[in-house]
């Protein structure tokens, strides 16, 4: 799961100053042509720095992400429901242990970054310290949270440092159970008795806006995300990411009758390559 | 003191002992992990798990990588023990990198040899030379298993240090297949939302 947004401020651009031109050079140009970059090639120390960052959190999120999930197994409804959340928490802290190892072959030690988790210095995803009041909760994570993960994960696998590419690329194969899992219960819920339907509905709207944050605040593009693109750091904006998540989804929770808590939220009509898409609006308080 | 395999047992504070700063990272040492895609298919490198020792490190990299049917065999070797070539890239062979061995002495001792083929891809099993070390594994391979394709990087690693999967070890993937609710297809709410869309259509 969990991906979540990034926030690239904090570390400034400076360093490149001082890099060797020639080998700053060759390593664009290995990235231009669609080449990865592996762990013992040459990479400027901002590259280094920010992808440990972005892994180290991205690992930390996915452990951290198991823990609400994980209290809901014994409450989960029935026994076929407590099978697949248990084997879909195990996925996730397995996510976790992958992420580590790609993070570590940039040079920093996986105890290293527990105990910073530990201690507060490392980062991860908020929206996995949001309290799962009931069931439907348990839901909205499974279904919507992974979504959200898999559009950041799908684009990040497409980046350029390779072990990181690769740990995704098992990530991702996993996720699409998740999906069709947590969908499969909300179609439960929406379909079952008015209580059910209402439960998640007010899962919905306590989850409405931290999974709006979950993408990360509007990017002001500066020189410096415009370095970690240009690098394949950064696969696209967070608003890019978050416009995604909401072009694929908000129809289908819409589909199942419920209401999303946004008001600015609307169906536009929007030509994408030739096509007229149902789409959804862009003027988005979050 | 306490000695124990679990790092936390021997972190324990020691009683009636002065106030002082915490032990450094005391972390486990690393294995590689290769796995066989499928029936006579090469192994290739994967990753990396810690562990204390080979045995467990085998049973955390079945855990680790092989959750779903992406293998049929895996196996695990210390890191230690993988020696590797110089690492080109363009025209380089890395095999052209390899120091001329001194002896010519056929080798008694069996090393696994595997292939960077691609940058960006894994390390891919190739083949199994004898030589006395490492260093002369390579200059054999370079013989017997360079097809004259660009390599950009060699490992060697000797048969003896890997922890393979036996016969037996096989059983550990036998579940699997019946475990189809860790499955996306398992997961069918088609019908009841076609019900469900239907339904609420006929009430509006
Ligand atoms: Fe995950
Ligand atoms: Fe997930």
């Amino acid at each position: 799961m969990y991906g979540g947004g990034n926030t690239f401020e904090g570390i400034k651009t400076d360093s490149i100053a001082t890099e060797d031109p020639t080998k700053l050079a060759e390593f664009e140009a290995r990235i231009e042509r669609g080449e990865k970059i592996e762990p013992a090639d040459w990479m400027p120390q901002l590259y280094r720095k920010q992808l440990i960052r972005m892994i180290e959190q991205h690992a930390h999120s996915e452990i951290i992400g198991a823990l609400p999930e994980g209290t809901w197994i014994t409450r989960a409804p029935g026994f076929k429901r407590k099978m697949s959340l248990m084997a879909k928490v195990q996925d996730e802290v397995g996510h976790g242990q992958l992420l580590y190892s790609a993070a570590e072959t940039l040079g920093k030690p996986r105890e290293q970054m527990i105990e910073d988790l530990i201690n507060g210095k490392s980062k991860y995803s908020n929206i996995v310290n949001y309290p799962t009041f009931t069931w439907a909760d348990c839901c909205f994570i499974s279904w919507l949270v992974d979504a959200g993960a898999i559009v950041n994960q799908l684009a990040n696998a497409k980046g350029s440092y390779g072990p990181y590419c690769r740990a995704l690329d098992r990530i991702c194969a996993e996720e699409s159970f998740h999906l069709k899992y947590g969908h499969h219960c909300v179609i439960y819920l929406a379909s079952g008795t008015p209580k059910q339907r209402q439960m998640f509905q007010e899962a919905l709207n306590r989850w409405w806006p931290p999974m709006m944050h979950f993408f990360g605040p509007s990017d002001k593009i500066s020189a410096h995300t415009e370095v970690l693109m240009r690098w394949k750091v950064k696969m696209g904006t967070n608003d890019e990411m978050r416009n995604q998540f909401l072009d694929m989804y908000v129809p289908k929770i819409w589909e199942l009758g419920f209401t999303i808590p946004d008001p600015k939220l609307k169906r536009v009509k929007r030509q994408v390559s030739g096509n007229t898409l149902n789409l959804i609006g862009k003027n988005l308080s979050a | 003191m306490l000695n124990s395999l679990d790092p936390r047992v021997n972190r324990l504070p020691q009683i009636n002992q002065s106030i002082s700063p915490k032990a450094p990272l005391d972390q486990f040492g690393t294995f590689e992990v290769f796995v066989q895609p499928k029936e006579g298919k090469s192994f290739q490198h994967e990753g990396i798990v810690h562990a204390p020792n080979l045995e467990l490190a085998y049973v955390l990299a079945k855990e680790a990588f092989t959750r779903r049917f992406t293998c049929v065999s895996l196996y695990v070797v210390d890191t230690r023990e993988v020696f590797v070539s110089p690492m080109t890239e363009g025209n380089n062979n890395a095999y052209d990198l390899i120091p001329e061995s001194t002896t010519s002495t056929p080798g008694n001792q069996s090393f696994e040899i595997y292939h960077l083929a691609k940058r960006g891809k894994q390390h891919v099993h190739v083949g199994t030379v004898a030589a006395n070390n490492p260093e002369e594994a390579m200059v054999h391979a370079r013989e017997k298993l360079n097809t004259g394709k660009i390599v950009f990087n060699v490992w060697a690693i000797a048969t003896e240090a890997i922890r393979f999967t036996s016969e037996e070890d096989k059983e550990l993937w036998l579940t699997l297949p019946e475990k189809k609710f860790r499955d996306a297809s398992d997961y069918k709410g088609g019908d009841k939302l076609k019900n469900f869309l239907e339904r609420t259509k006929i009430n509006h």
